[in-house]
């Protein structure tokens, strides 16, 4: 036992790459059975809801913390980073896997610190003038570190589970009476968000049908069976029918670094013709769906999906298709100029105010995992 | 870095504000030699605040002190050093294959950059602007060469035709003001325009030490003894440097991180406090 433990130590604190080799017998049989089955669920084709992946995502983090075996903050940064890495290569585009890892390595070195010192760790240029060198400090054993975190990992939880809701609740604050409202696509957030609106407002709902997957139709679908007045527009119409829209209202896939948006396929239009109308842009999006990454050349392959041309242009047109090169991306970026406002579920933030939501949320030692 | 290493003669003086009073007279003397004086000011500044800090600490014996902050202030140089490096290694991602990238004047965060982009790899072609007043322009195109950057020197007057043809625009900065707005060389507020005109990316690539606590609302608010050379300091010559806005910045590289125009007054007061 001792000399594993001590292998383990020293080999944690010479280098990462070699624990996270190890890093197959550290995670333990049961954790690394839950690990492959979650791959398996991230590599299947069907469109993942981000909060089902998020909530998986976190509950097998638990795991790693409370079933694996570590001895310091170190070891336990490592194990969560193997088991990272894998997710994330397991289905790139889905950056909520990669946004709750980095959260969870957050709250770790949060709690280790306060442990240590009794002061939240702070990452400033002082630090870095004083040659503080915390590498050392994370392999100090803190006895309370496992309650603790699991104990704000189980917040994160409550967090997620809270996040709709709590998204909705804002509803009334910026939603007047007899307004128009106009959307795209189907988000679940704001479906939950107009819905919660219209029990306390007079409001009118148009919804582009967001070809070629049709989801909006779905989103008016389900509005109207809750007694909101709702219209469906073809997605050319939007420019036209822009000048009669009091707000802009759109969920998004993921919200970057700058405040720009990795949103589905015609937010960017829409954002446009908003702005060419001066019609405020809100976007719902649960602080989840925060990502820490730039857009950039590092993923620049991955950070769009293009799926089968089959829903623009059918293989049984044979003749045309041979002819025609079609691409059918999924996701659009969203210049941060274009967003008037973020309602995330902890209240409304500007864009530029983004840099400040991922100080707190992230570590910028995590980015590269 | 050139400045620290004048100023880190530390005198024989018993005390500290004996010290600060002399590095202070350093400082001035400094400003008054050099041209690109945001970036000396800025950086002396840095550095007193630096050494306030270190003797905050409590230290009874002067030597002690004396001996602390000479090691700290290696250790400083040291990251100063190694902070282009850093800005390169972090900017890098950001250049994607093939681009092409305009430039102005000469700056050798930018220079490190495009040294570094093009060790990895990829095929990038630069414009550099001549930046006429010395034609620093020149010296880049020249260094670019000799690391075999395909470079091409343009007119000044030039950035708006050649804007169409860039992907992207990086700059250097003599400073980084509070608003997130940067201070360089005259031409910098016409490319920062005229790329925001034409929706191409504006970078910018500067090291922590250039943050400078100046929060300039036009071009009139920038200080004329820094605006002008020392060599004719009358106000009907040409000034030397400008100020742009932080709205028309994309992005701003730095040894912290990547930062949004909005971020770069939250990274000042920590570096201030």
């Amino acid at each position: 036992m001792r000399t594993i433990r001590n292998r383990l130590c020293t080999a944690g604190m010479a280098s990462g790459m070699a624990v996270a080799e190890k890093g197959r017998s550290d995670l333990g049989k049961e954790v690394e059975e839950k690990l492959h089955e979650f791959i398996t669920y991230l590599k299947q084709k069907n469109p993942h809801s981000s909060y089902d992946v998020a909530k998986r995502t976190v509950l097998l983090l638990r795991e790693v913390c409370s079933k694996t075996r570590w001895y310091s903050a170190r070891d336990l940064i490592t194990n969560i980073r193997a088991a990272g890495k894998k997710l994330i290569a397991a289905q790139p585009s889905e950056s909520a896997v990669g946004n709750m890892v980095r959260r969870v390595l957050k709250i770790v070195r949060e709690e280790h610190a306060s442990c240590v010192a009794g002061s939240v760790d702070e990452v400033d240029v002082r630090a870095l003038l004083q040659g503080r060198d915390d590498s050392d400090d994370l392999s100090r054993q803190t006895p309370h570190l496992k309650g603790s975190v699991i104990e704000i990992i189980n917040d994160l939880l409550g967090e997620l589970e809270l996040s709709a809701s709590n998204i909705s609740s804002q509803a009334p604050d910026h939603i007047h009476s007899s307004e128009v409202l106009m959307t795209t696509g189907y988000s679940k957030t704001v479906e939950a968000f107009l819905k919660a609106a219209a029990r306390k407002r007079k409001i009118e709902v148009i919804v582009a049908e967001s070809a070629p997957f049709y989801r909006g139709q779905e989103l008016a679908k389900n509005l109207a069976v809750a007694g909101v007045e709702t219209i469906v527009v073809t997605d050319s119409a939007v420019f036209a029918i822009m000048s009669r829209v009091n707000k802009v209202i759109i969920g998004t896939h993921t919200v970057m670094a700058d405040g720009s948006l990795k949103a589905i396929n015609g937010s960017y239009a829409l954002c446009l013709a908003a702005k060419r109308h001066s019609v405020p842009v809100l976007v719902c999006a649960a602080l989840f769906k925060l990502s820490p990454q730039y857009p950039c050349s590092y993923d620049h392959d991955t950070f769009n999906k293009i799926v089968s041309p089959h829903d623009i242009l059918r293989f049984s047109e044979g003749q045309l298709v041979s002819k025609v090169h079609v691409q059918n991306p999924v996701f659009d970026h969203v210049p941060p100029d274009l967003i008037t406002l973020f309602v995330s579920n902890i209240g409304g933030n500007a864009p530029s105010y983004v840099y400040r939501l991922i100080s707190e949320l992230y570590h910028p030692d995590d980015q590269e995992l | 870095v050139t400045v620290h290493d004048c100023s880190f003669d530390i005198y024989s003086v018993g005390t500290i504000s004996g010290l600060r009073a002399e590095l202070k007279v350093a400082t001035e003397t400094l400003i008054k030699a050099r041209t690109s004086t945001v970036s000396v000011s800025s950086g002396c500044e840095l550095f007193l605040r630096f050494i306030t800090m270190t003797s905050l600490e409590g230290q009874n014996d002067f030597e002690d002190l004396r001996r602390k902050l000479i090691k700290r202030g290696d250790m400083y140089l040291q990251k100063v050093a190694d902070s282009r490096q850093k800005i390169a290694h972090i900017a890098n991602p950001f250049i994607r294959d093939g681009t092409t990238i305009l430039t102005h004047s000469r700056s050798r965060v930018v220079y490190c950059l495009l040294k570094e982009a093009m060790s990895s790899g990829k095929r990038i072609k630069v414009f550099v602007t001549a930046s006429t007043i010395d034609n620093s322009g020149e010296e880049m195109h020249q260094l670019l060469q000799d690391a075999k950057v395909p470079s091409k020197v343009i007119l000044d007057s030039a950035v708006g035709f050649i804007m169409e043809e860039v992907d992207l625009v990086i700059v250097g900065a003599e400073g980084v003001a509070e608003s997130g707005g940067i201070i360089n060389k005259i031409g910098t507020y016409q490319m920062a325009v005229m790329a925001k005109a034409l929706n191409k990316p504006f970078y910018v690539v500067a090291e922590s030490f250039k943050f400078v606590r100046m929060y300039p609302l036009n071009q009139g608010d920038l200080p004329n003894d820094e605006k002008y050379t020392s060599v004719n300091s009358s106000e009907d010559s040409h000034p030397y440097i400008d100020y742009s806005p932080p709205q028309y910045i994309t992005l701003l590289f730095s040894d912290i991180g990547v930062l949004t125009p909005s971020a770069v007054s939250d990274e000042l007061i920590k570096l201030y406090l």
